[in-house]
Parts: structure tokens; sequence; C-alpha cells
């Protein structure tokens, strides 16, 4: 791997999983959870004739970003595409657990540490959800990580990272959605059914999945962060992508509450609102959303650069 | 349907370069492989494990490996790769960056 300074500047999107993970906290202080060197490969994988992979594609470990304890999840989309299996699903759920032991034992040892020196969770998602090589167990993994959120919430504050290849979707859209926090790179993709299952299910003048800008710009960050799916839209690399966590690590624990986008009657209620200005709207496109939140020129807005683009867009009020 | 497991031992007559620390390589993806190579002493010989879905190129495996630890003049080294359809040339490249990683 190439020297944590170096890792830096790299694009976050051509990084691998690992070296998102190790550049994400401080030089030096990541330590892996079940790592290659455990050789915990998929059993079903092996049963199928599939090839396998030492960390099941998740690496998973703690480190720090000053003060705070970062507990890290980072799904590699090489691997089958980043679809999470039962060994891959039990190290996410695993570092989950780790942080709120953790944050249980400082509360009761230390009762007046510091929020930033309490834990959080910091997941980057890669992936297109369930691998179905190994449906059941793979499910019961979804179900398992959204639980132990439950049990974090108010307590350890999970942030979502979006800024890969594969990006997120399937039942690890539900998941991302599910957390406190959005992060994402305009490269990042979030959604629920991805384009290819569409275009599939729709029909190609429902969706054409080969549109790569029709894609992005349905899915991307930059349109997330103007519907709100999205709290925070960073530059693709890695230390844009940190810089953001290191802020978050800052951030008074009492806050992540009112950065959730669903998870109560009031959000819920301000969801349907949504869902009643899009029969209203009854947009064409994604950009139509764009000029009637207040952006008359989303063509241009589209293209500037990320900082000017998050100084000048107007995000879609409901 | 199961996955093809080799393993075999490759003596080199001059070999002389042992890894001081074991090293993780590469990402199974499509055409793409991960290796582990630790310290191992047995003898001066390099085991090789390979994890692969491929079948039938396992004389060809043996040649690549073969030609790699010779050419590095590798000893008392546990070689370990998940392989997903590989070719020879992505092969020897894999295990070559992940020497250097371990000379690193």
């Amino acid at each position: 791997m190439s020297k944590w300074s170096t890792l830096l500047s790299r694009s976050f999107l051509e990084s691998n999983a690992r070296e998102r993970a190790v550049g994400l906290v401080d030089e030096g202080t990541f330590t892996e959870f079940a790592g290659p060197f455990d050789r915990r490969t998929s059993p079903h994988l092996e049963v199928l004739g599939e090839a396998v992979e030492f960390d099941d594609g998740i690496v998973t470990g703690v480190g720090r970003i000053g003060k705070t304890p970062v507990f890290v999840i980072s799904q590699e989309g090489r691997f089958i595409g980043g679809a999470v299996g039962e060994v891959g699903g039990a190290k996410m759920v695993g570092t989950i657990k780790a942080a709120i032991d953790f944050a249980d034992r400082i509360a009761k040892d230390f009762p007046n540490a510091a929020d930033e020196e309490k834990p959080i969770v910091a997941i980057s998602f890669e992936t297109g959800g369930v691998r179905l090589h190994e449906a059941n167990a793979g499910l019961l993994a979804h179900a398992e990580v959204m639980d132990q959120f439950q049990r974090a919430r108010g307590k350890v504050p999970v942030i979502s990272l979006i800024g890969s290849k594969v990006g997120c979707f399937g039942g690890m859209g539900f998941v991302a959605a599910a957390t406190d926090v959005v992060v994402m790179s305009e490269f990042g993709r979030l959604g629920l059914t991805g384009p290819e299952v569409i275009e599939q299910e729709m029909g190609k003048d429902e969706f054409d999945s080969a549109d790569r800008a029709l894609v992005y710009r349905t899915t991307g960050g930059r349109h997330k962060y103007v519907m709100g799916d999205c709290n925070f839209l960073v530059e693709d690399t890695v230390a844009g992508f940190r810089a953001q966590l290191s802020e978050l690590a800052k951030l008074p624990r009492s806050e992540f509450e009112a950065l959730r986008r669903i998870g109560s009657e009031k959000l819920v209620e301000k969801q349907l609102e949504g869902v009643a200005l899009a029969a209203e709207l009854q947009p064409k496109d994604a950009r139509d959303v764009w000029v009637h939140a207040g952006n008359p020129d989303p063509v241009s807005l589209a293209m500037a650069p990320v900082p000017q683009f998050r100084e000048t867009v107007k995000r879609l009020a409901l | 349907m199961a996955l093809n497991t080799l393993e075999f031992e490759v003596k080199t007559p001059d070999a002389a370069v042992a890894v001081a620390k074991p090293v993780h390589f590469g990402v199974v993806g499509s055409g793409d492989l991960e290796v582990l190579m630790s310290p191992l002493a047995s003898g001066g010989a390099v085991k090789v494990k390979v994890v692969t879905p491929v079948t039938g190129f396992d004389a060809l495996w043996q040649r690549v490996l073969e030609a790699f630890v010779g050419s590095a003049k590798l000893r008392d080294v546990s070689i370990e790769i998940n392989d997903n359809n590989a070719t020879p040339a992505v092969v020897t490249l894999r295990l070559r960056q992940a020497l250097a990683e371990a000379a690193a």
C-alpha cells in the first residue's frame, strides 16, 4: 500500500477499500479487525465454486482522528460488486457492536469524557446490496446492521461515506439511508433500485442505464445533495472525505439527530411532502427538480467545480 | 463445482531471499487475485497454495510460480493466492508487487 501521506491526495473513487479505511483515520492508527491474515473466507462461495477473498470484501477496523476513536467499515466493490454476504455482514455488525460497547465503557469509566473523545462509526459503502449467492445470510446481515443502528442511535453517530465506483444500491441503499449522516462525492451514487434493474423492469424508454449522464444526474452526489438525501458533498479525494469526517467527529453528539433524513414521525411527514411535490411537479428529469428548488440554470450548475456548486446551489426545501 | 485448490512446493537451488514480514496485496476482482506472502521456515522451500475457480491449468500455475520463485530467488516463504481468473501475466505482476511491498 502507498504511504499514508500519498493516500490522502488520491481519488476516493479510484482507491480500494483498505486504502480508503487507512486513509480516513490518522497515520498509523488503523488496526484491522478480521483482516486478510485471519483468512475468514465465505463458506458459501467455496461450495458454489466461486472465487473467495480473505477479508470477504469488507475491511473493518478502528483508528483515530485526533482524539476521536473511529470505527471504520469499508466495502470493496471489485470483489463481487461489493455484495454483502454472511462473513462480511457479520464483520459490519461486529464493528458497530464494538463501537457501542466502547461508548458504554467510556460512559461508565470516564463519565466526564468530552464528546470528541467518544467513538463514531464511519461506513464507506460500495455495494449493490445482498450477495445473491448467500441470499438469506446476506439479508439477515442487512437486518442485523439496521438493528445495531437503532442501538447506536443517540449514542454513537454512524456516518455514511459514498464515493466509490459501484455506489450504494439495493438493501444497502436502505442501510445508508438509516445512518445519521450521509457524506458523498459527486461520483458517489445512492439509490435503492440500481439503474440496470430499473431498465430491466421498466424498459429503456423509462430509464436508459447506458446513459451515464442520466444515471449520475439521477443518483449522483450532486442531485442527492439538492434533494437532501445527502448532508455533505465533498471533493473526490481521500482527504476530502477525511476532512468532513474529522469535522463531524468534533460535533456535539446531541447534534447528530438533527442531521437524520428519516426516522421520526416529523421526518416521515416531510418525506410525504416530497411525494406530494413529485405528484404535483411531474418532473421528467432530475433537473426539473433543481429548477423548482430555485436553480434556474441547472446545466451550468452541474458543471461547476464542487466548492462553487456548494456555495451557489439552492437545495430543495420541503 | 467446488473451488480448485492447488498446493505444491517450489525449491530453487541458489535461493537466498526471505521475506521479513507478512504482507497482503491485491483485490480478488474479476481477472485479478490477492496474495498473502509470509515468512515460513520450510528448509529453503516456498510453499504455495492457490484457490481458484479455474480448472485445467494446474500445470501452468506451477510453471508461473516456479518462474517467479526462481527469478526472485525466494526461500522459506508461504504464498497463498485467492484467484479470480487472473492471466499468468497478472499473476506474476501481483506476486512481484507483493514482494516489493514485503521489502518496503
